[in-house]
């Protein structure tokens, strides 16, 4: 088990690096004429070369490429070219916006989902089907739709909920949960809808194994032969699936941030890629692919903390 | 420049995400909404029009604007031109402070002038006459002018003289953390750059009496779905908003205070026909002036809200001239007599950029008006590049909004040779002596120099004006603003808890 962490772990930053650098490399090559769109049109050369060199853009690519990566080394991934706010800073301070409905969503989602899939998976009949086309209904009903219904019934006509903005947990737990209730139903609903039918589909596979008709025959109730073995065997799929949608709801997010006003990633990586400010895209690339590999590597781990057999592959 | 931009996205949709970090707000506490971030705190780098409340928080001017355009004093409380109006002496206050401790002093005033010429402000040009500046002791300042400029003490009232601490010249975070003498403090700590700005007093404010909030809190939402909902659920004490937009925020209990601050139409730049020979022929530019139905346009693209116009110049300019505005009546069949009489009776070839920024429809009512009377218009996507390929002089004219600005700022910006809005560089003797006069005649010449310039430019039909759109400020109950002759957002000091 430590070796197979280890070699996770390795192959993980491997990877962290290699995106990295090609992200670097594809931004900075194509980056354009930052300087004379941050002076304006209108603005002499002088001032389009001052800014340049200000930004330290006036130096081969593989110096500030070497600088950029020395400085992520530690930490330091530079100012924005828009609003000189250290990315660093920036980054983590939405991240966490973006993290708080993420994990909400994806922890409602999991509990959820396993509650429906288990009870339809088990029930079968009228339940099933009803669960079966209200998943279809979940999946289909764009994101954005749900939340633009969802801000306009229960935060503009009821007033339960805000509207816009957002509160740090830090700052009042009630405004908080005022602020991020909305996006993270808006988030989960396209989350349950796929990870029910994955529990549902994995239980139903699971139920017909020998093994469930031998644990039956000795005697075992069903209840228990559902949830101490076959929720077992059958958590790997839903994990799997769980982890794409985690993933997926970074980028769903940025919609729902949209809408809500929300200072999260998405709404900051939306600014920056029409901006062109490639320092703080670097950030977020930098944060979201660490994010993705530290899914991965939990979910790998977690695999094998489920099922043995994935850990000696 | 920055107010072209400003104006631009006013009109337009904004393209990337807003929000507002809100917390408890008492009474004292005036909320915001605007439609973009500031790009950098440092004074140097400073822009205007729609981030001036940013600014104007924390940073004091040498002059200060009243909403009517009145220059009152501010830091500096009295000023003299010599007789040639090269040389400006400014008497500055000596009981002013910046929020690191440092004192304000003529010495400061130079530094932060010097600095906003030389840096990389959209604006820099306006302390483009700025030869020397000079601090002849503490709190008098000798600036000196290599060409008299009418506009100059108007610049002085916005970004150009904004006053930062010098000892925070060198500051690492000074993009993010001003150092200002203005009536508020940026409260870093519960600030989300790009997103939401919180502002705390200033407890050694020189000017209680400007200031008419404990806090102040900017919020940033160039998406307009979150914009009306913040609208819609009273997040806001007022708001720029876009006019398709006015009747839901009215509903929501939101006053309407309008405003024309732009004009929309054509801009034909390429007077002497250098890319397009049919151009060269005032007939051909008047004919374009009788191609458009403006009324209809008005009602089609802005509701009907606003008023059609000829010219370029505002009504509350000594050049208006309300009698020039139906000089170009929508007339179709004059336009194609016009056009014959210039040689074009079978019409001509004119290519137009387009933009995603601006509804497509647009582009496809222009097309339509001006096929009607014979010209094929031939839209090229310029994509983002939009206006940087109309000041590099791409085309021979184009759809464009923009700014309606005091007389010399205007003459500077679209009309002189080296306006950056004449990109064909025209020149025109009888134009170049008429801005002569508006630069250095007595109050008098300048005024009628300026009405005749206004008449001459319609004449020779430089533009094609549509109408001046209506712009909406909208404030709630509790709100009071006065609007801003000039700028697109009121500033500061003009908004008034209602009693």
């Amino acid at each position: 088990m430590y070796r197979f962490v280890l070699r996770r772990l390795l192959s993980g930053v491997l990877l962290l690096f290699v995106i990295t650098t090609v992200a670097y490399l594809l931004l900075y090559a194509g980056g354009g004429n930052i300087a004379r769109r941050l002076v304006g049109p209108t603005a002499s050369d002088a001032q389009v070369a001052l800014k340049a060199s200000q930004l330290g853009l006036d130096r081969p690519l593989p110096v500030q490429y070497w600088d950029w990566l020395t400085g992520a080394l530690t930490g330091d991934l530079g100012r924005s070219w828009f609003n000189g706010q250290l990315v660093s800073a920036g980054v983590s301070s939405r991240l966490s916006v973006t993290l708080s409905l993420v994990l909400g969503a994806v922890i409602i989602a999991a509990v959820i989902s396993v509650v429906i899939g288990v009870w339809a998976a088990v029930r079968r009949g009228w339940v099933d089907r009803v669960v079966q086309f209200v998943g279809v209904l979940g999946f289909a009903i764009p994101g954005f739709l749900i939340a633009l219904g969802l801000v306009s019934l229960f935060a503009l006509n009821l007033k339960w909920f805000k509207a816009t903005g957002y509160v740090p947990i830090t700052t009042s737990f009630g405004g908080w949960a005022a602020t991020v209730t909305l996006p993270i139903i808006a988030l989960s609903i396209g989350c349950i809808a796929a990870v029910v039918q994955q529990v549902r589909g994995s239980l139903i596979d699971a139920l017909r194994q020998d093994y469930v008709r031998t644990l039956r025959a000795r005697g075992l109730s069903f209840n228990r032969v559902v949830y101490r073995h076959v929720l077992r065997n059958a958590g790997g799929p839903a994990l799997a699936v769980l982890a794409v949608q985690f993933i997926g709801l970074l980028g769903g997010a940025v919609i729902v941030e949209q809408i809500f006003a929300l200072p999260g990633l998405g709404q900051i990586t939306v600014a920056a890629t029409g901006q062109g400010d490639i320092p703080v895209v670097m950030g977020v690339v930098v944060a979201t692919a660490a994010i993705v590999v530290a899914v991965n590597l939990i979910i790998d781990l977690a695999q094998g903390w489920l099922n043995p057999k994935v850990r000696l592959s | 420049m920055a107010a072209v931009v400003a104006a631009v996205a006013l009109s337009l949709t904004g393209c990337s995400a807003g929000g507002d970090s809100s917390s408890e707000q008492t009474s004292q506490t005036l909320t915001l909404g605007t439609l973009m971030a500031p790009k950098s705190f440092a004074a140097a780098d400073s822009d205007f029009a729609n981030v001036s409340p940013f600014y104007q928080a924390v940073y004091d001017t040498l002059l200060r604007m009243e909403p009517d355009g009145t220059l009152v004093p501010m830091l500096a409380t009295e000023w003299t031109y010599n007789e040639d109006k090269t040389v400006l002496t400014l008497k500055l206050r000596d009981d002013v402070k910046f929020t690191d401790d440092t004192a304000f002093s003529a010495d400061a005033a130079k530094q932060n002038l010097e600095r906003f010429k030389a840096g990389t402000s959209a604006d820099a040009q306006f302390l483009a006459a700025l030869q020397t500046a000079e601090a002849v002791d503490a709190t008098t300042l000798k600036l000196t002018l290599s060409a008299p400029d009418p506009a100059f003490l108007g610049y002085l009232s916005k970004d150009a003289s904004f006053m930062q601490s010098p000892a925070s010249f060198g500051n690492a975070d000074i993009a993010t953390n001003p150092v200002g003498s203005g009536p508020y403090v940026l409260d870093t700590a519960a600030t989300v750059t790009g997103t939401s700005y919180t502002y705390k007093s200033n407890p050694d404010y020189w000017a209680k009496d400007l200031r008419h909030y404990d806090n102040l809190v900017l919020n940033v939402y160039p998406e307009q779905t979150s914009l009306l909902s913040a609208v819609k659920s009273g997040t806001l004490n007022g708001s720029l908003i876009d006019i398709a937009m006015i009747q839901e925020a009215e509903a929501a209990g939101y006053k309407n205070n309008a405003f024309e601050g732009n004009w929309v139409g054509l801009m034909l730049f390429d007077r002497a026909g250098t890319t397009n020979p049919a151009l060269k022929d005032v007939r051909v530019r008047q004919a374009l002036n009788y191609s458009f139905d403006t009324k209809s346009l008005l009602d089609a693209v802005n509701q009907g809200r606003g008023t059609p116009t000829t010219q370029v110049f505002p009504p509350s300019s000594d050049a208006y001239d309300e009698s020039l505005d139906s000089r170009y009546p929508y007339d179709p069949a004059k336009a194609k007599a016009l056009l014959a009489e210039a040689g074009y009776a079978n019409g001509f070839n004119l290519q137009m950029p387009s933009t995603p920024l601006v509804n497509s429809s647009i582009f496809a009512l222009i097309t339509q008006q001006l096929k009607d009377v014979g010209v094929n218009v031939e839209t090229i996507d310029a994509g983002n590049n939009f206006i940087a390929d109309l000041l590099s002089a791409k085309y021979a004219a184009s759809y464009m909004i923009l700014e309606q600005q005091s007389d010399w700022q205007l003459i500077n910006m679209k009309i002189a040779p080296n306006s950056a809005w004449n990109p064909y560089k025209y020149a025109d003797p009888k134009v170049d002596e008429l801005v002569k006069k508006v630069n250095v005649g007595s109050e008098d010449e300048q005024k009628s120099a300026a009405k005749e310039l206004n008449k001459y430019i319609v004449e020779q039909a430089w533009f094609a004006p549509w109408y001046r759109p209506q712009n909406s400020f909208v404030t709630d109950a509790k709100t009071n603003v006065e609007l801003q002759t000039g700028n697109v957002y009121p500033y500061i000091w003009s908004f008034t808890p209602a009693s």
